[in-house]
């Protein structure tokens, strides 16, 4: 049943039926009728360079089937500013659309792109606050369907870059998707970004963990967490970017890793996180032998998967210890 | 205009969409779903009883894994508990078992497998319409992992693409998509697995890399797309083996912005990837992801020797602390970021790390465990039944993108790979070409409990398809120009 080929509007389209390229193509795609003829029109206002209120109609329909398809959402992007539609509406419809596919990526870069010149070509119309809000409590929904999504987190890094949300109130948020998952690794990456990216990427304010006090913050932040959850990598992680950023001696924090796991009781480590980072503060306090004994437990007893990889770590500490001694 | 990105190589997206697919895979062929599962529960009765190793003792894996109530912690547990007896091998799935009691690789039945893939597929595939080169991808280098030969294929391979080929340079997912730099790597790359390349305009080719080369040193997907470190390592890629010119286009953008070379700024911005918790992201702040670890260091293995360049642009040593904890226990495979779960893809996009770095650091000793790998893939990751391929993990379907890169982890975990540093540069990007290969020693596959059977052929470290393949690209265009 055509759904082009017989609309009035579209009589003066040649369609470009698709080149399967030869008599056997491989992987070949039996389409259904309508996703061909769809395309076939597509082909036609692409090569005509088309821009029209009926092409915005056509890649709607093409990513109501097919929403992987990035060459029709770029296309629509172009159709759009070409027009100066109305980037509202545009939104509007995205947001439906972000629902109904939700593992979708295409549809949140171009989200981006919308919000993007919607400020820019309207500066001053647009009520900006309101704007990002909108697009803030709409990604929170997303991650009550997945709180780990990689393009969703994305998206909201670049929301926190266009509108310069970098005070409380986008940490507020990382401490409210860390209370419903302490291991959620993306909100802790998120944090990390809240915490630095302002003086990483713009160098124009916030020293980020190099600010002691934040430093102090941030370290009792992840503290925290561990109490929690011990054996949980991502505060470890953490902490650990922390000390890597700052310089920060490890000693401060070996009465904390000891309470998780000690030489003195082998038998009751509770995070073998807490061993990975013990052998660093021996190494630190050039306690080549204490910082050996650390990382066999973890290659014998407590995380023998990484075997290999202790005992690497063990190796280097040879070189380290020698140069010590 | 701004941008739009397409996403084939990431991993989640990816993911989701090849669950479409093996939903369709599912239709016509209900033999594992009809009936019960072939083998459940059963002990096979000539197993040796050793088979326990290190980190799969009780004691170890049930030490840390405490119920804490978090949705991560319960996705964890629920996976430990689907592989657990495929592991042990209380449960072998009826799988036909090796001399260390391992089940063997289904050779005959992953070759199957992929090869369907290249015929008529139904209407609800349009879902891969945009992805069609990687269906290419996977089954050549899936098929010739397996020692499949697919010279067979190569006419009608190089007639498939050619609609795909847009006369600006590239190709992109079909015929009227716009070029697109995981389209065009998937494509590059399965030409040459079959010998196709001449079917390329090289010349429009190193146009089009032009145009989406970017100021700050890295390139973007497409024109107009999105930037990420995807777009370096497919356009790398994609430069060293046509040995095109590393001078940029007169007439691009990114040469108005003071660049001259394809590789100006590319290091510095690949660094910019890498994270606080040592892993390398999709780009600068998200967060670490294994896929993209891969990405970022076999780019950097292209630019010059990994010795060189990834100890320059990386921390290496916070690199190598995040990629060995993605290995997990007690599964054995890997995860793709801190806190997810283990994935067979992985197997390549982290296992297919430590050559590299191996080569990066010259330390003569495994950073990781072969071992935990190679029984993950064979006890979990094999569709048991009539229909073969691999699979993310046990509760998932098999499907191409996991087959071909559980095939590449596989040879990553059962082969060893040896940079020469070179003497006398044969082409532009001549690092990528210093490697040869070797199979393991009778040992080595005793104590990863493998038989002649189990080995996948040797695939090469950076291009990830057959090393001779890589030689045939690479004296075919040894002469450069355009
Ligand atoms: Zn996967």
């Amino acid at each position: 049943m055509p759904k082009y080929a017989d609309d009035p509007t579209w009589a003066d389209i040649v369609p470009l039926p698709t080149d399967e390229g030869g008599p056997n193509p491989l992987a070949a795609i039996a389409y259904s009728d309508d996703y061909s003829e769809t395309m076939s029109y597509l082909r036609a206002v692409m090569a005509a360079k088309e821009h029209s209120p009926r092409v915005l109609d056509l890649t709607e329909d093409l990513i109501d089937m097919n929403p992987a398809h990035y060459t029709v959402w770029l296309y629509r992007a172009e159709t759009l500013f070409a027009l100066h539609s109305d980037l509202r509406a545009e939104l509007e419809w995205l947001n439906e659309t972000a629902l109904a596919h939700q593992k979708n990526y295409q549809i949140w870069h171009h989200r981006n792109l919308i919000v993007d010149r919607l400020c820019g070509e309207e500066q001053g119309v647009v009520d900006e606050e309101g704007l990002w809000k909108a697009e803030c409590e709409f990604v929170e929904q997303m991650f009550e369907r997945d709180a780990k999504n990689y393009h969703v987190w994305s998206y909201r890094q670049w929301l926190v870059r266009r509108f310069g949300l970098w005070g409380p109130v986008e940490l507020e948020f990382t401490e409210r998707m860390l209370a419903r998952d302490l291991r959620n690794n993306s909100a802790w990456n998120h944090r990390w970004f809240v915490v630095n990216g302002r003086a990483e990427m713009e160098g124009d304010g916030g020293l980020g963990v190099e600010d002691p006090e934040v430093r102090a913050r941030e370290v009792k932040f992840a503290m925290e967490a561990v109490a929690k959850t011990p054996q949980n990598q991502s505060p470890w992680n953490y902490l650990r970017g922390i000390v890597r950023k700052t310089g920060m001696s490890l000693g401060h924090l070996k009465g904390f890793a000891e309470q998780y796991a000690s030489l003195k009781e082998p038998d009751e480590v509770r995070s073998s996180f807490a061993l990975d980072l013990l052998a660093e503060v021996y190494v630190e306090e050039k306690k080549a032998k204490e910082a050996g004994e650390v990382l066999d437990l973890l290659a014998t007893r407590y995380d023998p998967i990484r075997k290999h990889y202790w005992q690497y770590r063990k190796g280097l500490l040879g070189v380290e210890g020698a140069a010590a001694a | 205009m701004a941008s739009l990105q397409e996403d084939s190589i990431s991993i989640d997206t990816l993911d989701e969409r090849l669950k479409i697919q093996s939903r369709i895979e599912e239709l016509p062929d209900t033999d594992d779903e009809g009936v019960p599962f072939p083998g459940k529960g059963q002990i096979p009765l000539n197993r040796p009883a050793s088979i326990s190793p290190s980190w799969l003792q009780p004691a170890v894996f049930g030490l840390f894994h405490i119920d804490d109530g978090t949705t991560t912690m319960e996705a964890q547990q629920k996976t430990t508990a689907e592989c657990l007896s495929y592991l042990t091998l209380k449960d072998s799935q009826d799988l036909p078992l090796n001399l260390y009691g391992l089940p063997h690789l289904r050779r005959k039945a992953h070759a199957d497998f992929l090869r369907v893939t290249l015929g008529t597929l139904p209407a609800p595939y349009a879902a891969m319409d945009a992805s069609r080169p990687w269906l290419f991808y996977w089954t050549m280098a899936g098929l010739t992992s397996l020692g499949e030969d697919v010279s067979g294929y190569r006419e009608r391979l190089m007639e498939t693409v050619r609609p795909l080929q847009n006369p600006t340079g590239g190709f992109g997912g079909g015929h009227g998509q716009l070029s697109h730099c995981a389209c065009t790597y998937a494509t590059v790359l399965a030409l040459t697995c079959v010998g196709g390349l001449e079917v390329v305009d090289r010349t429009a080719m190193w146009r089009w890399l032009g145009e989406v080369k970017q100021a700050d040193g890295g390139f973007k997907m497409a024109l107009g797309a999105e930037e990420d470190i995807r777009g370096a390592y497919c356009a790398m890629t994609i430069l060293a083996l046509l040995n095109l010119p590393l001078e940029l286009p007169q007439d691009c953008a990114a040469r108005k912005t003071g660049l001259n070379s394809f590789t100006d700024k590319l290091g510095e911005w690949v660094s910019s990837c890498q994270t606080y918790e040592g892993g390398i992201a999709g780009a600068p702040t998200n967060e670490a992801h294994g896929a993209y670890a891969f990405c970022a260091l076999a780019c950097l293995s292209i630019l010059d020797a990994p010795h060189k360049t990834i100890p320059r642009f990386l921390n290496i040593e916070a690199l190598i602390h995040w990629l060995a904890s993605m290995q997990t226990t007690p599964e054995g495979g890997f995860a793709g970021r801190t806190n997810k779960l283990v994935d067979a893809c992985y197997s390549h996009w982290v296992g297919g790390c430590w050559s590299l770095l191996q080569a990066a650091t010259k330390s003569p000793n495994d950073l990781w465990s072969r071992e935990g790998l190679i029984r993950y893939l064979l006890t979990c990751c094999q569709q048991p039944g009539k229909r073969g391929g691999m699979r993310d993990k046990p509760s998932t379907r098999p499907d191409g993108y996991h087959t071909c890169y559980s095939l590449a982890g596989l040879s990553a975990a059962q082969n060893h790979y040896h940079y020469h540093t070179e003497e006398s540069p044969t082409t532009f990007l001549s690092s990528a070409f210093q490697w040869s290969a070797s199979r393991p020693s009778k040992e080595e596959m005793a104590q990863w409990s493998i038989e002649e059977e189990d080995r996948v052929r040797l695939v090469h470290p950076v291009f990830v398809v057959p090393m001779e393949a890589v030689e045939r690209a690479r004296l075919q265009f040894e002469k450069g120009g355009l």
